[in-house]
């Protein structure tokens, strides 16, 4: 390697080369769609839910590029100091080319990136997608990314929510330039000095960081004094504490700056016609659950903002402490972050929507509804709407743990690929279910029996997961039982407020116990110990 | 061996096609120190981590105060001072959170111990464990390690990279805890001329296999009178 824009190239490539070699030949898999299949006149027409194909792997390709290139793949993204890689500062290369180089190969990849898609997009769709503007788009993105990433801040945390802040206004100045039609030059003209004032700025930060600049822009003395605090009742509370300090903050701070922004809406368009206040707080009450599902990928990590330390640190794994126990401190936290979350949410919900004045509209709904079904069962319907709200919150803190706590790169990786691949697939199924009227005959003859069948591969799991718990000697035959029995009463529970809430001769009760069978988490939950166990002690 | 508090017998682990512990076999009695010696990577690590629980016995098996430490943990693991080489204490928790989360773990912690150790070590109760120096942070682990008076203290390269002050400290760490009657010190190092400081029976590995264990007096008598440093090298040598 003969120079340091070469050995920088040879980094980025190296270390990435699997996930390139794998966007090649998905790339080429696509392109071969249109000369195996389709003729050279003829139009690839799959309706929008095969898009999927294309805009999920190229959405996270878009995504995963700007962490490559921000370094944010290997950094405490919260910290102070900026997440530029120390190592890097003591090369013998000036502060210009440790910010150019990876600016430059940036810029390039997201243009070729944006190239790739344009072809794609014409070849077997024949869509005609603007030449140069978003790849333009794309690098200046990637640009300020890298400025804001590159950043030392004074305050922790500051660096995710300005980074949040510009990217969003960027893409919503863009997003209007659209809306108003303006001329691809127009855009171009607006994005193009970016990218020299961007590298400009990169440059200040890098130097900055470079010279082990930390601000600290705290209003309050930094003066740290010692508090006495009585001593933890047991280990477990210790290791409760040391859990919410560690990730039970992160869920409820994110949904305390994004509902915000949500709730800004009605003040900006006006709350006007009534599917709009139903489709927004529909929007909204599902936020905490969308986030959870960004705090829980932390939640079975070491180090909560760091990539490469999954699993367990020995600082931990040599606590006296058993297994189970770490892992009740886990469902522990998770529940109160929870509750916090919904705190914050429904808090946020009630003073958006009454000072707009959607909340009128709201209380005609419930009033409306109570009249209907009657104030007991309205009362009951609020209370389970929003125990299935924080349920699906819980679990989706929680629900990677079985994987996340394996420490296995390669299985936590593998997991990955199979979410990436239901995503893709799963509109396209829906689409053909919806234009096929055999199948979607088929599926309303039949729904029964697939509820049936996914009923008795839970069960099934949950055997399999229980023998294992039990040889593995983590619990004790008894407390399996008890267990069960914990889960059968919740399910039994469930099922009569069901029967209670909506007997009808139109549905046997037997789907109602199906559907709370498959409401009460088993699964996922019980095999984290396992995963766990397997980590703790390789 | 009734009183023998590390037993482990024909321990072998590989690591895909590298054997770390090739056939180990080792009996570490009540109230000795015990230095493990070996370059890098003859396996120090892998057998210490053996001891903790942190690996499994592929073969063979590994017995602390007479438990398995894979079965038992919290029964090993409660009686069990240990200072991580990789120093990977929480970086956010202040010493006077990390000191009280710690006790919650141990039984036996004393509070009055912990506070001299504090003191002696220097510590700022308000100060963040990631604003701490490295050699700080080991005096930080070393005080967590040793605050509830373990049976066995394990040390994995605690002076690596330390200074000689630090280091100071936990040599005297070493040798308090020898004083506590009945106690174990199990100590793996580089630093060769420490463990000839402290340690009254020497291991030494080399590629995954124990070359030489027995008591420091007999080494030197056997080796006339050649330091532990010359001894290394000389056993290196001829078995490379």
């Amino acid at each position: 390697m003969r120079s340091s824009a070469a050995a920088v190239a040879w980094e980025f490539h190296h270390r990435h080369r699997w996930y390139l070699i794998g966007l090649a030949v998905y790339v080429l898999v696509l392109g071969l769609i249109k000369p195996i299949y389709l003729g050279p006149e003829e139009i690839l027409d799959l309706g929008d839910g095969f898009a999927a194909f294309a805009v999920v792997p190229f959405s996270i390709t878009f995504m995963y590029f700007i962490a490559v290139f921000t370094f944010g793949l290997t950094g405490d993204l919260a910290a102070r100091p900026s997440i530029y890689p120390q190592r890097m500062f003591t090369l013998p290369v000036s502060t210009a080319a440790l910010a150019g180089w990876p600016m430059l190969y940036g810029a390039a990849t997201m243009a070729t990136l944006w190239l790739i898609v344009r072809v794609l997009a014409r070849w077997p769709w024949q869509m005609e997608l603007p030449v140069v503007w978003p790849g333009f788009l794309g690098a200046v993105v990637l640009a300020w990314m890298q400025v804001f990433t590159w950043m030392p801040y004074g305050i922790r945390g500051l660096r995710v929510i300005t980074a949040v802040t510009v990217l969003t206004s960027l893409d919503t100045t863009v997003i209007l330039a659209i809306n108003y039609e303006w001329s691809e030059a127009s855009i171009i003209a607006f994005l193009a000095p970016q990218l020299p004032l961007a590298y400009l700025c990169a440059c200040i930060v890098v130097a900055r960081a470079r010279r082990g600049v930390v601000p600290d822009w705290s209003l309050f003395s930094r003066t740290a004094v010692a508090r006495t605090r009585p001593p933890f009742r047991s280990s477990a509370a210790a290791q409760r504490w040391f859990e919410w300090r560690r990730n039970g903050t992160s869920l409820p701070v994110m949904v305390a700056i994004v509902l915000p922004f949500e709730l800004f809406l009605p003040f900006i368009t006006g709350y006007g016609a009534r599917t709009f206040i139903f489709e927004l707080l529909i929007f909204i009450l599902l936020t905490p659950i969308a986030m959870a599902g960004f705090a829980g990928a932390t939640v079975s990590k070491a180090n909560p903002f760091g990539r490469e330390v999954y699993g367990l640190t020995p600082f931990t794994a040599t606590k006296p402490i058993t297994t189970v126990a770490l892992i009740a401190a886990k469902l522990n936290m998770a529940m109160w972050s929870t509750l916090a979350t919904w705190v914050i949410a429904l808090a946020f919900i009630a003073i958006g929507f009454s000072w707009s004045g959607a909340d009128t509209v709201v209380i005609d709904w419930a009033r409306w509804f109570a009249a209907r079904v009657g104030i007991p069962r309205a009362m009951v319907a609020a209370l389970l709407a929003i125990g299935g709200l924080m349920l699906g919150t819980w679990l989706m803190l929680v629900q990677g743990l079985f994987v996340g706590l394996t420490g296995r790169e390669w299985l936590i990786k593998t997991s990955g690929l199979v979410w990436l691949f239901i995503f893709m697939v799963i509109g396209p199924i829906f689409e053909w279910i919806a234009e096929n009227r055999v199948t979607w005959a088929w599926l309303w003859d039949n729904w029964r029996l697939l509820l049936a069948i996914v009923v008795v591969l839970k069960i099934a799991a949950a055997i399999v997961v229980a023998k294992r718990l039990s040889r593995s000697g983590l619990f004790s035959d008894r407390a399996l039982v008890a267990g069960a029995a914990g889960w059968a009463a919740a399910v039994f529970a469930l099922y009569g407020v069901f029967v209670w809430w909506a007997d009808t001769p139109i549905l046997p009760r037997f789907v109602f116990l199906l559907v709370a069978i498959l409401a009460v988490p088993l699964v996922r939950v019980s095999a984290a110990p396992l995963a766990l166990a397997w980590n703790r002690h390789r | 061996m009734a009183d023998a508090v590390i037993k482990i017998e024909n321990l072998t682990r590989r690591f895909g096609a590298k054997t770390a512990l090739n056939g180990v076999s080792l009996s570490m009695r009540r109230g000795g120190v015990y230095g493990l010696v070996g370059a890098n990577g003859a396996g120090k690590t892998t057998l210490i981590k053996h001891i903790l629980g942190l690996l499994q016995a592929e073969s063979g098996s590994v017995r602390i105060f007479g438990l398995d430490p894979v079965a038992e943990p919290v029964a090993v693991l409660s009686r069990l001072g240990y200072l991580s080489e990789e120093n990977d204490l929480p970086g956010w928790m202040r010493v006077d959170e990390l000191i009280r989360y710690s006790r919650a773990f141990y039984q036996n912690w004393d509070e009055g111990y912990a506070e001299d150790l504090r003191q002696s070590f220097a510590l700022d109760p308000a100060a963040k464990i990631k604003d701490l120096s490295k050699g700080q942070r080991s005096r930080a682990g070393l005080l967590i390690a040793l605050a509830y008076r373990p049976e066995l203290l394990v040390l994995d390269e605690p002076s690596s990279g330390l200074d000689p002050i630090v280091r100071r400290d936990i040599l005297g760490a070493v040798i308090r805890t020898i004083a506590d009657e009945g106690r174990t010190v199990l100590f793996s190092s580089h630093l060769l001329d420490e463990v000839e400081q402290v340690a009254d029976h020497v291991t030494m590995i080399r590629q995954g296999t124990i070359v030489m264990s027995a008591p420091l007096a007999e080494i030197k008598r056997t080796h006339s009178g050649l330091s532990l440093d010359e001894i290394f090298v000389s056993l290196a040598g001829a078995k490379a």
